[in-house]
Parts: C-alpha cells; sequence; structure tokens
C-alpha cells in the first residue's frame, strides 16, 4: 500500500528536523515542506500540529490540504527520532534501518550515545557553560570513535543508517561553529578543540564524519547561512 | 542487582513473558562484577545487558559469538524485532510511531518529572502535569497503551505503575510528608480514572505479577528515601 500525504513541518536551522528531512530524502519520498520561523511561530501551530511547539512534526495521512489549515483527519506525529524510524517503516526502500535485528540495535544504541555523550556537551561548549571544555566535547568525540566499526564507511557498517542520521546534523554545525568561530566558547577552547581533532588517534573519527557530510541527503538539507544565524 | 536496576529489567522480562520467549536470566552483582561479565559482555559494565544468539551455553561462560546489546530501550526493541508476530512493537508503522512517543513520554514524564518528585525534587503540580500528560495518550476503549495488543510501551511504564502505586500508599518519598498520599488521592479521582483503570490492568496481569516483589520495593524504598523535604 502506498504511503499516504506527508506534510513535514521543519525548520532550515535545527539540527532535529534536519534528521527528518535526511530520512525523507534517503526514501526519495515526496512530501510537503513548511517551514516555522522558531523566533515566530504561527498561532495554529501548538494546537494543531504539535502541543510541544517544536520542530519537526509531521501531519500524516488525512485530506490533501495547505500545511497552514492541517487537517483533524491527518495523525500528527513528533519527536525526529520517532519521525525517522517512522519514514524508515513507511519506505523500507529507503534502507535506513538495518534488516538484521542486531544491527538495528547496534544503531539504536549508537543513537544513545549521541544523545548522551555527544549532543549535551555539544550545547555547552557552543553556549559557553563552564562545564563546556575542549576536553569534555573530545570526550564526546572518544565516546563515538569507541563505538565506530573499524573498516566500515558509516557508524554500523557500510550502510547509512538511522544512527549516521541522528548524528549528522549536531556534528555538521558543531564543525561549521568551530570553524567560523562562532559560538560562545573562548577562542583557546576552540583551538584546543581543533587542534586535539587532529591527533592521529581520531583518525577514525575523522574519516567517518567527512563521508557523514559528503551524503548527497545532508548536503540537499543543509543550510549553511541559516544554520549560523541560529544562537 | 540493586533494585533500582530492577526495574529497568523488568521492562524487559514483562516484554519476554508477553512475546512468549525462552530466556537465561543471570543476576549480576554490580558491586563485585565478575570479569568476565566486564570483558566479553559488557565493557561499560551495565546491566540490563542481553546476549544473542552465539552457542548455547551458560549465562556465566559467555560465547564471543553471541551478540551484546545494552540500554533497557534498545533491548525492547530488540525484541520487537526478533518477534516480529509477537505484536510487541504494531506492524503499522503510524501506530510503531505511537509506540515509541508513549516510550519517550514515559521517559520524560515518569523517569523525569515523576522520579524527581519522589526525590524530593519537583512540585505536586508538575507530576499531576505530567501523568496527564501520558493518560492523553492512552486510548480511548482499548486495554493498553496503543492499539489491541501488549506493546513494549506497556513493558516500559509498568514497572514504574507499580512503584507510584506503593509511593501513594505508603507514602515513602523524599517529598514533603503527605505528599505520596495526596497523589493517591488525586489519582482516585475522576480525573484521572483512565489513567487509574490501565495501570490495574497493567498490574494485574499474570506476567507482571509474577516478577515483581512488593516487600522488596518497598524495604529498598526505605532505604533509598530517608531524606524529606520539610
Amino acid at each position: 500500500m502506498a504511503p499516504e500525504q506527508i506534510t513535514l513541518y521543519t525548520a532550515k536551522v535545527c539540527p532535529y528536523a534536519q534528521r527528518t528531512e535526511i530520512a525523507l530524502a534517503e526514501a526519495g519520498a515526496s512530501f510537503k515542506r513548511y517551514e516555522i520561523d522558531l523566533t515566530n511561530k504561527p498561532e495554529w501551530y501548538a494546537p494543531k500540529v504539535n502541543r510541544a511547539s517544536k520542530v519537526p512534526a509531521i501531519a500524516y495521512g488525512g485530506p490533501d490540504v495547505a500545511p497552514e489549515n492541517p487537517s483533524p483527519e491527518s495523525t500528527k506525529l513528533a519527536e525526529s527520532l520517532i519521525l525517522v524510524e517512522f519514514i524508515g517503516d513507511l519506505y523500507p526502500s529507503s534502507n535506513i534501518l538495518p534488516t538484521d535485528p542486531v544491527l538495528r540495535a547496534k544503531a539504536r544504541f549508537f543513537i544513545e550515545i549521541v544523545s548522551t555523550k555527544f549532543s549535551p556537551n555539544f550545547m555547552k561548549f557552543v553556549s559557553g557553560n563552564s562545564e563546556g571544555t575542549h576536553t569534555v566535547l573530545l570526550s564526546g568525540v572518544d565516546a563515538i570513535q569507541d563505538i565506530l566499526p573499524d573498516g566500515a564507511k558509516y557508524a554500523v557498517g557500510d550502510q547509512f543508517t538511522i544512527a549516521d542520521i541522528a548524528f549528522v546534523p549536531f556534528w555538521a554545525r558543531l564543525n561549521l561553529l568551530v570553524q567560523k568561530g562562532i559560538g560562545a566558547y573562548t577562542d583557546e577552547e576552540r583551538k584546543n578543540f581543533l587542534k586535539g581533532l587532529e591527533d592521529p588517534k581520531y583518525t577514525k573519527f575523522n574519516g567517518y564524519v567527512q563521508r557523514l557530510l559528503a551524503r548527497e541527503s545532508f548536503k540537499s538539507t543543509f543550510h549553511e547561512v541559516r544554520s549560523l544565524l541560529c544562537r | 542487582m540493586s533494585e533500582q536496576l530492577t526495574l529497568y529489567l523488568h521492562k524487559i522480562q514483562l516484554a519476554l513473558a508477553e512475546a512468549n520467549a525462552p530466556y537465561k536470566a543471570y543476576q549480576v552483582d554490580l558491586r563485585n562484577k565478575p570479569e568476565w561479565f566486564t570483558s566479553k559482555v559488557n565493557p561499560v559494565g551495565q546491566v540490563p545487558v542481553l546476549t544473542y544468539g552465539g552457542p548455547n551455553v551458560n549465562p556465566d561462560d559467555p560465547s564471543s559469538l553471541s551478540a551484546k546489546i545494552a540500554e533497557s530501550n534498545v533491548i525492547l526493541e530488540f525484541l520487537a524485532d526478533l518477534y516480529p508476530d509477537s505484536g510487541l512493537l504494531p506492524k503499522d508503522p503510524v501506530l510503531r510511531a505511537k509506540v515509541r512517543f508513549f516510550i519517550d513520554a514515559t521517559i520524560k514524564h515518569i523517569e523525569g518529572t515523576y522520579l524527581a518528585f519522589v526525590q524530593g525534587n519537583e512540585s505536586f503540580d508538575n507530576v499531576l502535569k505530567a501523568i496527564e500528560f501520558i493518560q492523553e495518550l492512552l486510548e480511548e476503549g482499548s486495554d493498553f497503551a496503543v492499539g489491541e495488543h501488549y506493546t513494549i510501551a506497556d513493558a516500559c511504564i509498568s514497572p514504574h505503575l507499580a512503584r507510584l502505586k506503593i509511593v501513594t500508599e505508603t507514602g515513602i518519598g523524599n517529598f514533603p510528608a503527605g505528599m505520596g498520599y495526596k497523589l493517591g488521592e488525586e489519582l482516585e479521582g475522576l480525573k484521572f480514572a483512565k489513567f487509574r483503570k490501565y495501570a490495574q490492568r497493567m498490574l494485574g496481569r499474570p506476567g507482571f505479577k509474577q516478577i515483581h516483589d512488593e516487600e522488596a520495593v518497598i524495604g529498598y524504598f526505605k532505604r533509598r528515601f530517608t531524606n524529606r523535604i520539610q
């Protein structure tokens, strides 16, 4: 059975939302894309689409209406990781979910590590939190490298999966911010982080993130200028 | 293992029971981990962890050929993948998303807000809002959290419901005196009828009664929550 209509509520700046856009790109799915201005959200958004008032959100099924006029008949879904799995379920040919249950579990465990060891430290670092030192940030990098397989292209093997989709928007924004020197960290912390990454022990990690940034579904959904405008 | 972690183990045992899946359980003393556990099973040293596949060995002699899966929610999804016809996860993508959203809400509102309340770090009003959020996700007229079958959503929340019941019946917790009973009174009201009935159904399931040791949990709570906020 063909999937029903998909309307994605998203924002170019938001790394969580980009996860969903990457998944849709990998699936080659057709969908309606509606940009939400996070600094000035439409008053219909929370009551009609997502009570938490965040992006991303998907309105699935129901009649073919304009995104600004969501129908009560469509199913409203939220939370970026749940939406990525949803797209993987709707479009098995997207190949973003491994077929082997053990590999799936590895992908989900990788996502847990990103969520607990990398993302919080990334946020602390760029917001100038005193706990957000380059050492702490590098420990997040270590945690990811520790579970990267040897000799494989991506997080759980040669297949580009939900694990990679979960991580790349965050890495890309951190990478962009430190390259441009944008963020509340000191210049010394920034230089120490970049220098730390040059250590040969991070060869595996550096190879991995290079491949991530080269992925077409990432490139087509990453908007550099907008990402810079995010504080 | 400590009671704290037993909660996470129970989620998995519930799912295994409902899927009729055979398994061997092995208790690990976290304060005195066997060497083989850290080196062969889980380098992070956490429980619960599941080993899958490989030769049929004794649990204390794990084979390098088995896969090691950690993190209770990852394990729940893994079991649903292993037993696709068990109903642990529905086949329909929208229902699967709803199951996952329920689990996500359980983590945020029960493992987050409600747990913080018991630890003395969250307001009574916020706990009521949290439980209301969960209640609103419960389908009307269904025995289960999502759909027509027991899913990993039910397995995820059930151990918490048992502990919530203990808190409301014994008043044990670091919140100010009486707040546990007050929470119980609120949950007895009409407003929370849907949640209350759902909890009763979950706690009444034979699979649940088999693994839950009420006295052990109460004993643990008495030892753990000794710092009541004034």
